[in-house]
């Protein structure tokens, strides 16, 4: 590790600048809100109810996916149901399944459906794998050995779990569970659709009413707190992560009656999560109304703009996150960590936020730019960048410098071995990081909603606006293709990656 | 010309500092072992040549080109030093041809040295395999071609033959030395494999704590160590108390006598010293001990062997290794055991009597330099 060079530092700031616009803009605009108004704000009794909904929800569906998830990674790695491989698939499909998407298959269903209970069942369906994939990575990476060990010291087979190996994989339970209650803030379009007033609700609604954009922008500046709050606390509450080599153990066999009630626990969230909504939207779709009803013009331009915003996004994310990811991957000093540590703020921000401050932000900075698509494949950037500096970060590191320093030795300048072996070896990670944010693009729904331009719309758009409207019929192609363009892809995508993850 | 000289060089990575003060010379064609524990230094001291770190203080000069200094550093690419690093590191995404010519210009040229190269390591054929089909000796093979191509000056080796199994890495490492000597490369190879720095190299380089503890040819580091630390790291040592004797033995006296090799094998005797081996020729090594001093008297396993007049003991222990043992005696009328090497078709079994002798000269080192190595 050498000094990085002062180019890649400059272009690394700049990014992690850029990406902090929106929540710097966020905390000017809240703090010029005057004191009597915000005790104003606070005082109403609407405001206390949803951030009681907010915090409510996001403590009961966090706690239901770290019980659950757990539960499902320990039955996938430590038990024998057959099929292992398949269910650890199946169990990571929920995530996806945009939340909107699997409220509107039930609601298909059953529209009757709203409040808290429906939220909390489908937040915590969608929600799980967050928990349930790294916890068994660790399962799957410690030996269970010393639970055997634990038995054989007089330990019943719950105790031994939970002294022997509940310590192992709390670390990783603990961040699954952080990701999820970031989620569960964050989401607008499931609590929505099931009318349970949340905090992002709270602030589409105090924008869509546009003659109180203080109390918006103090909203959104409460859930940016929160965020802020629970990341420290998980910071602490977290502990840090032990690793032993793996040894493959037996497994013991299951008779068929725990077998049965063992994969259904596995089963559920996939089933929740994703079966039952596709069953409901394909059951609308199928219907001769939904088919007479269908706008194949109105249903391509949705198409084609939802997929030109996603590449864009893409790509400008892209460039965002690499001189990051290079500094990141091959140098150190003091500040870059800091510096990366910057890069990952708008990670747990919600899309509510990033859009809303963009709204303000491009209205008083750059009004020209109020309501075109440069702001909004900004916002997109600025949302998923996090997620293209991760993989691109891994992939650069990923290429040993050993072969770097190889071809230096063997005559390519610092450019050419960038050149002729990192980049080809970083590629592919590089350009599946590209896809992750694109897919999720296309499924984003609460910035796209305040920040897409007058006329033009998306999938997402399109689905939550038939839907709020109670057309379930009409929102059925576009949330067909939403699967088709998106869903199908991260399943694939994420299949692949695990898949990979084995075989590395 | 390409002799490596390298004076004075210094180099720390924040407060630890991994090289002090190291000079040495490289002879043109020579192939070089440098030999330490793990984190002496050694692969520091590589990357410091290849220009992958920058110095401190002091030079490295090919011929009568500087390369670093405290201020400059002339980039890896520009160094003419070749490199073949710890694990195999292959370039994936390309074929074996590929890889040998990584440095080479394409063109015609290059695909004919490409397969004159893949001939001189013995994979003629392979150049168009991925590097994942290789076996482990065959990847340092071409990494060593791959290396080769370009016509160092001078070639780096850092643990070549770490990863592979132990038949394997002899042949490869007698294959290796082999081809550098052919194309009289001038070679520095780091190992912590002694064996392998005996057998391969015209000159050891023993390192200790960043700095160079010891430069020779493998029989004067092996026979004639400058302290008990790099006596016990090169091979296995007996250690006993001793009184110095500067007056050197009559030949006629000695011990060793009718084993002595001629005289231009024998490492000479400065002295001698009263110990439980008895009277027995020695040398003193980095210091000149007083007459009657009391000395650490340092002599390897091997060099006591039978003998029916020598000393007497009694066989405590054998540790059998197959073709030779080293076995354990209590020396009559003395405390202190001693470990000799006894070829097998000669071990004795435990509690017998035996007679051993001494057959070359101890190691005489003084007490307090031993107490500050093990320090």
């Amino acid at each position: 590790m050498s000094r990085p060079p002062a180019w890649l530092t400059v272009l690394a700031v700049l990014a992690v600048g850029t990406v902090s616009i929106p929540l710097v803009y966020l905390a000017v605009r809240a703090s010029g809100v005057p004191a009597s108004e915000l005790t104003a704000i606070f005082g109403r009794p609407l405001v206390r109810e949803l951030v009681l909904n907010t915090i409510g929800l996001s403590i009961a569906v966090s706690a239901t996916a770290i019980a659950m998830g757990t539960l499902i990674a320990t039955i996938v790695t430590r038990l024998r149901i057959g099929a292992a491989r398949t269910w650890l698939l199946i169990s990571a499909l929920p995530l996806a399944v945009p939340s909107y998407l699997a409220s509107y298959g039930w609601l298909v269903i059953l529209p009757g459906l709203n409040g808290f209970w429906p939220s909390w069942a489908l937040l915590s369906a969608v929600t799980i794998p967050y928990v349930t994939l790294p916890v068994a990575a660790v399962l799957r990476g410690t030996s269970a050995e010393g639970e055997a060990v634990a038995r054989t010291l007089g330990l019943g087979p719950a105790q031994a779990f939970w002294r022997v190996t509940w310590p192992q994989v709390r670390p990783a339970a603990i961040a699954g569970g952080l990701l999820v209650f970031l989620y569960t803030l964050s989401d607008f379009g499931l609590v929505a659709m099931l009318r349970f007033q949340t905090l992002t609700w709270g602030v589409q609604q105090a924008y869509a009413a546009s003659f109180d954009r203080s109390q918006a922008a103090v909203l959104a500046l409460l859930l940016v707190v929160i965020a802020v709050i629970v990341v420290a606390a998980e910071r602490g509450a977290r502990g840090s992560l032990t690793r032993t080599t793996a040894t493959h153990s037996t497994k013991e066999p299951l008779s068929v009656g725990p077998r049965i009630v063992f994969t259904a626990v596995v089963a559920l969230p996939p089933v929740v999560g994703v079966l039952i909504p596709l069953i409901g939207l394909g059951g609308r779709l199928a219907e001769a109304t939904t088919l007479r009803a269908l706008n194949p013009e109105g249903l391509l331009q949705a198409t084609t703009t939802t997929i030109g915003v996603s590449v864009a996004a893409a790509v400008v994310a892209l460039l965002l996150a690499l001189p990051l990811a290079a500094l990141a991957a091959r140098y150190t000093n003091k500040w870059v960590p800091t510096l990366e540590g910057a890069g990952y703020l708008s990670n747990g921000l919600p899309g509510i936020v990033v859009g809303l401050s963009l709204v303000f932000f491009s209205l008083s900075v750059i009004p020209a730019l109020y309501q075109t698509v440069v702001v909004l494949v900004f916002a997109y950037a600025v949302l998923f960048m996090p997620k293209a500096l991760g993989t691109a970060r891994a992939s650069i590191e990923g290429v040993s410098i050993d072969l770097v320093n190889v071809a230096r030795t063997l005559g390519a300048s610092r450019f050419q071995a960038w050149r002729r072996v990192t980049v080809p070896l970083a590629l592919p990670g590089i350009g599946i990081g590209a896809l992750l944010v694109a897919i999720t693009t296309m499924k984003e729904l609460p910035a796209t909603l305040l920040l897409r331009p007058l006329g033009s719309s998306t999938l997402a758009t399109e689905l939550w606006s038939r839907t709020a409207a109670g057309e379930f019929g009409a929102a059925a192609p576009y949330a067909a293709v939403l699967v088709v363009v998106a869903a199908i892809p991260a399943m694939i995508l994420s299949g692949v990656r695990s898949v990979a993850k084995e075989e590395m | 010309m390409t002799t490596l000289t390298i004076n004075n060089i210094s180099l720390s990575y924040g407060s630890r500092q991994a090289l002090r003060d190291v000079s040495l010379v490289v002879p043109s064609g020579s192939l070089v072992a440098i030999l330490g524990p793990s984190g002496c230094g050694k692969t520091s001291l590589l990357m410091a040549l290849a220009g992958l770190v920058p110095i401190d203080s002091g030079t490295v000069t090919v011929g009568t080109r500087e390369l670093s200094s405290a201020k400059v550093r002339v980039p890896p690419e520009q160094r003419g030093i070749g490199w073949v690093p710890q694990e195999t590191s292959l370039f994936p995404h390309l074929s074996v041809g590929d890889n040998i010519g990584f440095s080479l210009p394409k063109g015609r040229r290059r695909t004919e040295r490409v397969e004159e190269l893949a001939s001189l390591i013995g994979l003629t054929g392979f150049t168009d395999r991925a590097p994942g089909q290789l076996s482990g000796g065959q990847a340092q093979r071409v990494a060593l071609a791959r290396a080769l191509a370009p016509a160092p000056d001078v070639l780096l080796l850092d643990e070549p033959f770490g990863a592979l199994d132990s038949v394997l890495r002899h042949s490869l490492g007698r294959d290796v030395a082999r081809i550098l000597r052919e194309k009289e490369t001038t070679a520095i190879m780091v190992t912590h494999d002694r064996e392998e720095a005996l057998d391969l190299a015209d000159l050891v380089v023993v390192m200790e704590n960043g700095r160079i503890a010891q430069v020779g040819t493998p029989l004067e580091v092996y026979e004639s160590p400058a302290t008990p630390w790099v006596a016990s790291f090169v091979g296995d040592t007996v250690e006993l108390e001793g009184i110095w004797k500067d007056d050197a033995l009559n030949c006629q006296q000695c011990g060793a006598k009718d084993f002595c090799g001629p005289a231009e094998n024998r490492l000479g005797c400065t002295g001698h010293v009263i110990c439980a081996l008895g009277d027995v020729a020695a040398t003193a090594q980095g210091s000149e001990p007083k007459n009657g001093d009391t000395v650490r008297v340092v002599v390897r396993p091997e060099w006591l062997v039978p003998s029916p007049s020598g000393i007497a003991a009694q066989v405590k222990g054998v540790s059998y290794a197959g073709h030779d043992a080293l076995v354990e005696f209590d020396l009559t009328g003395h405390p202190e055991r001693v470990r000799a090497r006894i070829a097998a078709p000669f071990l004795p079994s435990v509690g017998q009597d035996f007679h051993l002798a001494l057959r070359h000269p101890a190691l005489v080192f003084p007490v307090e330099e031993t107490e500050g190595a093990l320090a």
